[in-house]
């Protein structure tokens, strides 16, 4: 913990840990597994950004890129588009060396933070920047991307991954759809003429200096600090991953079993949920334990089943409600762009008159069945259309 | 109620100027008022409380639509009920020889403390304080009421289902609320009261609410009441600063006194000249004299026995009785300055009514300009100094007015709402109309002050006192009206004057060759006036007349009267026009009832008036041509009188052919100018269209000026408030653009606006 | 045990030698790829855009949230990740259903052509 600058070691902890002055530089991942993806940052920290990086600098590199965003929102003609861009993407890029002077770059996973930062801002300003809406889409997928990758370096892999899959695979892909669905394709030998709506930025100046003012806003709080967090601490539940296997016992039974730690006539007996030790008891009835040392690499608790923990044992009635409302959304979905068939009286009338005669219409909209008995042209036409309709009632 | 008296400071300074007050003028007003009160059982209560419960009750009979005559009985019977209770308290208590009031206790009404003022309250009980001047007042009240609804019984039957309900719902209402202002123990019951009846002049004036006339004549009745009405209400206000009371038992002890409630005495100070002055704003407005009488000549828009019950016999009388009421009052101030508008306020009335009653052609409306000029009698009677004379008008008036009126209602009621004396005459000569006619004839001479009726005997009261009331302009006399015999002149012109109109009216209408025009509502229509006599009413009395029920019927009539039948008066409308006649008649003989120990001028009713606080003792040594006015007055208003009535009929009756015209007519070929004094005299004097250019127009110009000050300097400032907004939403209406664009960004902007904010607040 | 053992000594050591990358690195991050989304939200007009730039708000969310998951030891972070992604399923699912309905009515994809619906 970190009140104004010194450190302040929490009791329990302090108690609880015996190993723990070894080094402050050591690095260390939440799961002390060598395969896995070694995160730079254990915990991200509770600092002042005036720690990072000086108010004054934020705020002239803020205003810098409140103008290369606006500079870079399309407009009609002529514009400074490139100028804006790159204005926001050297402003992008002072941020990342300001932010990283201090924190240091070190540390080879930090540079991962910064290029996925990069890639994820600078994908997120083609977003709204570009005019095409399929490459804004693409583009946003870029920034998902990216956003994964930020989230393994928080140690979510299993956000990461649902990330990728749900919104670059699913979300994005309907948007893609409706991009095509919704854009007339320009016919052949024509060039594609993009609609005004997309060329024009609607007040750009405006919404710009709306934006970076909250953004000031927005982080003039994380100047401010975010407090000691003491008592948000104490009073959070604060999940032991550990103790968490001692409600998936058949899991531990099972890798235990397939690293050959446990033999044949084994069982666990115990595990411990406070100091996390399992406790064998073999076949002859002697009893043996297993220290966290020893176990196998894919023992300890993972991601996705702390997330699942979380999910299913802390918010059982919100995943109901998710259920719920994707439920809505779906059929939502279906009613509003199911294609309204609106047929009058009369056309009904008719149509099912043309259906006696055996003339039938598949699609009353497509073939209105007013011309097929009102044909244009003279009794010849009138007749061979008797005719057909004669065929096609024999057939 | 009598130790508080007792130990009232003021009962002190009483008792201290009880010594010279035995040798005083009022010293037997004082011991009448000061006699031991006297307390009447509560059901003397009933005597305002029937009428009351049979205004409930013909409200109910509203409610349910009632179609008989229930409310018309219940009236009767409850008015009837009212009077004999009215009999039994005169009989009880004031034919003795202690004539001291009579309270009668209700309920406490009105009791406030005030924190900061000592013992001082405003105490208002409903309670009857009942004197004989209340008792004299209630006497022709309820019996007039009685008769009156008996008549209206069949006189208002064409209403019957429709408006009789509510006619007699409010004839009940009045005679409660008239109790209450006579009877009131208190200023403020006697307001309410004085509220109550002039809002049933305004109901009944308004009853054929579907005539605008009748709504116009409504609305300037209640308005013009208005005016007089602050007047009062601001005098109790006075008077209760002044007194610290309302309740006449603790007024009427501080004004024998001299003092007010805080011993300090007031002759002499502008409190009895003021609130005189104000008391005599609210009668004149009520009884319709000087400058505020207008509204009731248009009274008689209302249905004929409302004419003759509230705007000539007791309503209109309330002024009169307020007056006299509060007659210690004005008698306080040494000077008399209030008693003298009094009196030129009454004396000018009536010259002023009595002119325009003898041009005009409307007999109701001349019986209403003669009752306005009646009511300035009483007050010129009262204003100098004759209360006697003028209560005594006031009663034999509300007999022989109330028979006029009924007769001329009968007129009306049989010739289908003709009152044009030139399309009526020889009426009496007609089938059925002989007691009319001769009821007719009574109220007249009564009317006209002919020899040995009651009217000659009330009006002689008043024109004697007139005479023999000295001036105080002469200088010789300190006590006197100011003009005195100036005021007996114009008095005496008046009657003359009045004799002749009345008897002009009769001469035209009931004598003379037969021959009549009906009036325009033959028949009922859907807005069919009040003498429009139902079909079916018709059918029955003329068997032989084809009568094919429905409008068709009334059109076959409308404009051909050669079918037209006068429709005489039924048993109850002959019946109370004769009682009243002989009432009037009888009316007579109280002036010669001489109970032991009552006042030598003025019988019976002016002993009553002498044992209530009205009392006066009236002044002599004013003279009539050098003559006693007491002793020659009687011959000397006979003579006028009758010279009236010769002249009357010489010019309207001798020789006259047709209803159109009469002899008089050939007096404007031959005295130059009559004829533009009469169109002017017929045309109100141009009254009201004075008071229209300088009160009405101007009053509608300032309103104009004040309806544009507030149009565009009020409403501006308002619209202006209101622009700002405008504007403001004006200005960001853009924003509700429907773009999805326009709302994010004002969402988002908001936002880091918001934020903004945060931050620079906890920097 | 090991690993919480690291990451105390992490802490601890940090003052000393700032080697390590800080939450501040990834809100940083995924701030300014917010506002990037706020600002392509904002101005572009074609409503798949649009909605991409919602997803890319998203995105932002999301990396800020494991952050924070990872900054306090709490896999909840993720969790609501993977409610992100059940959101941004559903709304893709909705929002290109309604695109394609109003692309058939007015065969544009412009947002501005929906103006009269005020609101």
């Amino acid at each position: 913990m970190i009140v104004d600058g010194r450190a302040v070691r929490p009791h329990r902890w302090k108690q609880r840990n015996h190993r723990s002055t070894l080094s402050p530089r050591r690095t260390a991942c939440l799961y002390d597994s060598p395969g896995r993806l070694r995160s730079s940052i254990d915990r991200p920290l509770g600092i002042h950004v005036g720690q990072i990086i000086h108010p004054f600098i934020f705020f002239g590199l803020l205003v810098l890129g409140g103008l290369g965003v606006c500079l870079a929102l399309p407009r009609r003609g002529t514009t400074p588009q490139v100028v804006g861009a790159l204005i926001a993407g050297i402003v992008g890029g002072l941020l990342m060396l300001f932010l990283g002077v201090k924190a240091g770059t070190g540390n080879l996973p930090n540079i991962y933070f910064y290029v996925f930062s990069a890639v994820g801002l600078g994908g997120a300003l083609r977003v709204i920047t570009h005019p095409r809406p399929v490459y804004a889409a693409l583009y946003f997928i870029l920034t998902v991307l990216a956003s994964a990758g930020l989230f393994l370096l928080l140690s979510a892999e299993f956000m990461a991954f649902a990330l990728v899959i749900v919104y670059a695979g699913a979300i994005l892909i309907t948007y893609l759809f409706v991009i095509m669905l919704a854009t007339q394709a320009p016919e052949e030998g024509q060039e594609e003429v993009l609609a005004e709506y997309d060329t024009a930025a609607r007040e750009p100046i405006a919404a710009t200096v709306v934006g970076f003012v909250l953004l000031g806003a927005l982080t003039v709080m994380m100047f401010r600090g975010l407090g000691s967090g003491e008592g948000m601490k104490s009073a959070m539940h604060v999940t032991q991953p550990d103790a968490l296997l001692a409600d998936v016992p058949r899991k531990v039974e099972n890798v235990l079993r397939n690293n050959g730690i446990l033999k044949e006539g084994e069982a666990v007996v115990a595990i411990g949920r406070a100091e996390g030790t399992i406790l064998i008891q073999g076949a002859d009835g002697v009893e043996r334990t297993i220290p966290r040392n020893e176990w196998p690499e894919n023992l300890p608790i993972t991601n996705a089943e702390l997330l699942g923990f979380n999910l299913l044992r802390d918010h059982p009635g919100t995943i109901e409600i998710a259920g719920v409302i994707l439920l809505m959304a779906m059929l939502g979905a279906v009613v509003l762009s199911r294609k309204q068939v609106q047929l009058d009286d009369e056309a009904k009338a008719t149509h099912l008159t043309a259906l006696a005669k055996g003339v039938v219409s598949r699609d009353p909209i497509m073939d209105s069945p007013l011309e097929l008995v009102n044909p244009v042209g003279a009794g010849p036409a009138d007749k061979s259309l008797q005719g057909t309709g004669a065929e096609g009632g024999q057939a | 109620m009598l130790h508080n008296l007792l130990a009232s400071p003021v009962f002190a300074a009483l008792a201290q100027h009880g010594d010279a007050a035995a040798h005083a003028p009022e010293a037997h007003a004082t011991t009448a008022v000061l006699g031991a009160m006297r307390h009447a059982p509560s059901y003397f209560l009933l005597i305002a409380l029937l009428p009351f419960l049979t205004f409930v009750l013909s409200g109910l009979c509203a409610a349910f639509r009632v179609k008989s005559k229930l409310p018309a009985w219940l009236t009767v019977a409850s008015l009837a009920g009212s009077f004999l209770l009215t009999l039994k308290l005169f009989l009880t208590y004031f034919t003795g020889t202690d004539t001291a009031a009579v309270h009668v206790y209700g309920f406490e009404w009105l009791s406030f403390a005030f924190q900061n003022a000592g013992e001082k309250a405003f105490v208002s009980n409903f309670a009857f304080y009942i004197d004989s001047l209340t008792t004299l007042w209630m006497l022709f009240v309820t019996g007039l009421a009685t008769l009156i609804a008996l008549y209206s019984s069949e006189y208002m039957s064409a209403d019957l289902g429709s408006g009789y309900n509510r006619y007699f719902a409010a004839f009940n209402l009045f005679v409660f609320s008239m109790s209450c202002l006579v009877m009131a123990d208190n200023l403020l019951l006697l307001f309410l009261g004085w509220e109550g009846v002039g809002l049933c002049s305004y109901l009944l004036i308004g009853y054929f609410y579907k005539r605008p006339a009748a709504v116009a004549a409504a609305k300037k009745a209640f308005i013009m009441n208005r005016i007089g009405d602050l007047g009062l209400l601001t005098a109790i206000f006075t008077v209760f600063v002044v007194f610290g009371t309302v309740e006449y038992e603790k007024l009427f002890p501080m004004i024998a006194a001299g003092v007010d409630g805080a011993g300090n005495p007031i002759s002499g100070g502008w409190v009895v000249k003021l609130i005189p002055l104000l008391l005599v704003m609210g009668a004149f407005g009520k009884s319709a004299q000087l400058f505020l009488y207008t509204w009731l000549p248009d009274a008689m828009e209302g249905p004929t026995p409302v004419s003759a019950l509230i705007h000539a016999a007791t309503m209109v009388t309330a002024g009169v009785f307020l007056i006299a009421r509060m007659y210690p009052l004005f008698m306080a101030d040494p000077s008399h300055t209030v008693l003298s508008v009094v009196a030129w306020g009454g004396a000018i009335t009536a010259l002023f009514a009595a002119t325009i009653g003898m041009a005009y052609y409307d007999i109701k409306r001349v019986m209403g300009y003669s009752t306005v000029s009646q009511l300035g009698y009483m007050f010129a009677g009262l204003g100098v100094l004759g209360s006697a004379g003028g209560v005594f008008h006031v009663f034999t008036h509300a007999f022989f007015k109330a028979t006029l009126f009924l007769c001329c209602g009968a007129v009306m009621h049989g010739f289908a709402g003709q009152l044009d004396l030139r399309k009526l005459s020889g009426v009496m000569k007609m089938k059925g109309w002989l007691i009319c006619g001769l009821a007719m004839v009574v109220g007249c001479l009564n009317l006209a002050g002919f020899p040995f009726t009651a009217g000659f005997f009330s009006k002689d009261m008043i024109l004697a006192q007139a005479f023999s009331t000295p001036c105080t302009l002469s200088g010789e006399h300190a006590s006197g009206i100011a003009g005195a015999p100036f005021i007996g002149w114009i008095l005496l012109l008046t009657a003359g004057m009045t004799a002749y109109y009345t008897f002009r009216v009769f001469f035209r209408v009931f004598l003379g060759p037969k021959e009549f025009e009906p009036g325009d509502e033959v028949h009922g229509h859907d807005d069919h006036a009040h003498d429009g006599h139902a079909h079916d009413g018709h059918g029955h009395d003329h068997g032989h007349a084809p009568a094919p029920a429905g409008h068709e019927h009334g059109k076959d009539h409308h404009g051909s009267h050669g079918d037209f039948h006068p429709h005489a008066p039924g048993w109850a409308m002959n019946f109370v026009m004769a009682t009243c006649a002989l009432l009037s008649l009888a009316a007579v003989a109280v002036y010669f009832i001489h109970t032991p120990g009552s006042h030598a001028h003025g019988g019976w009713v002016a002993t009553m008036v002498g044992n209530s606080p009205a009392h006066v003792e009236a002044p002599h040594g004013g003279t009539f041509l050098g003559m006693d006015p007491h002793k020659v007055m009687y011959w000397v208003s006979g003579v006028v009188g009758g010279i009236g009535i010769m002249l009357a009929a010489v010019f309207q009756l001798f020789g006259r052919k047709h209803a159109a015209t009469a002899p008089a007519d050939k007096l404007f070929g031959v005295i130059p100018g009559l004829k533009s004094l009469h169109t002017a005299a017929n045309s109100k004097w141009y009254v009201d269209e004075i008071y229209d250019f300088l009160i009405v127009r101007p009053l509608w110009v300032l309103s104009h000026i004040f309806h544009l000050i507030d149009q565009y300097i009020v409403d501006g400032i308002v619209n202006l408030f209101g622009a700002i907004p405008r504007l403001a939403g004006k200005a960001i209406r853009p924003l509700q653009s429907g773009e999805t664009h326009g709302y994010a960004l004002g969402m988002a902007g908001g936002l880091a606006v918001l934020l903004v904010i945060v931050i620079a607040l906890s920097l | 045990m090991n690993s919480l053992a690291t990451l105390t000594l992490a802490q601890e050591g940090f003052p000393a030698a700032m080697s390590h990358l800080t939450l501040a690195h990834y809100l940083i991050v995924s701030a300014i790829m917010f506002v990037i989304g706020l600002v392509g939200f904002l101005t572009r007009r074609n409503l798949i855009i649009m909605f991409l730039c919602t997803e890319l708000m998203f995105q932002a969310a999301g990396l800020a949230l494991v952050a924070f998951g990872r900054y306090h030891m709490d896999f909840s972070g993720q969790t609501f990740v993977i409610f992100i992604l059940t959101v941004a399923a559903a709304e893709a699912a909705m929002a290109l259903a309604l695109v394609v309905l109003l692309f058939r009515r007015k065969e544009s994809l412009s947002a501005e052509e929906w103006k009269e619906m005020q609101g």
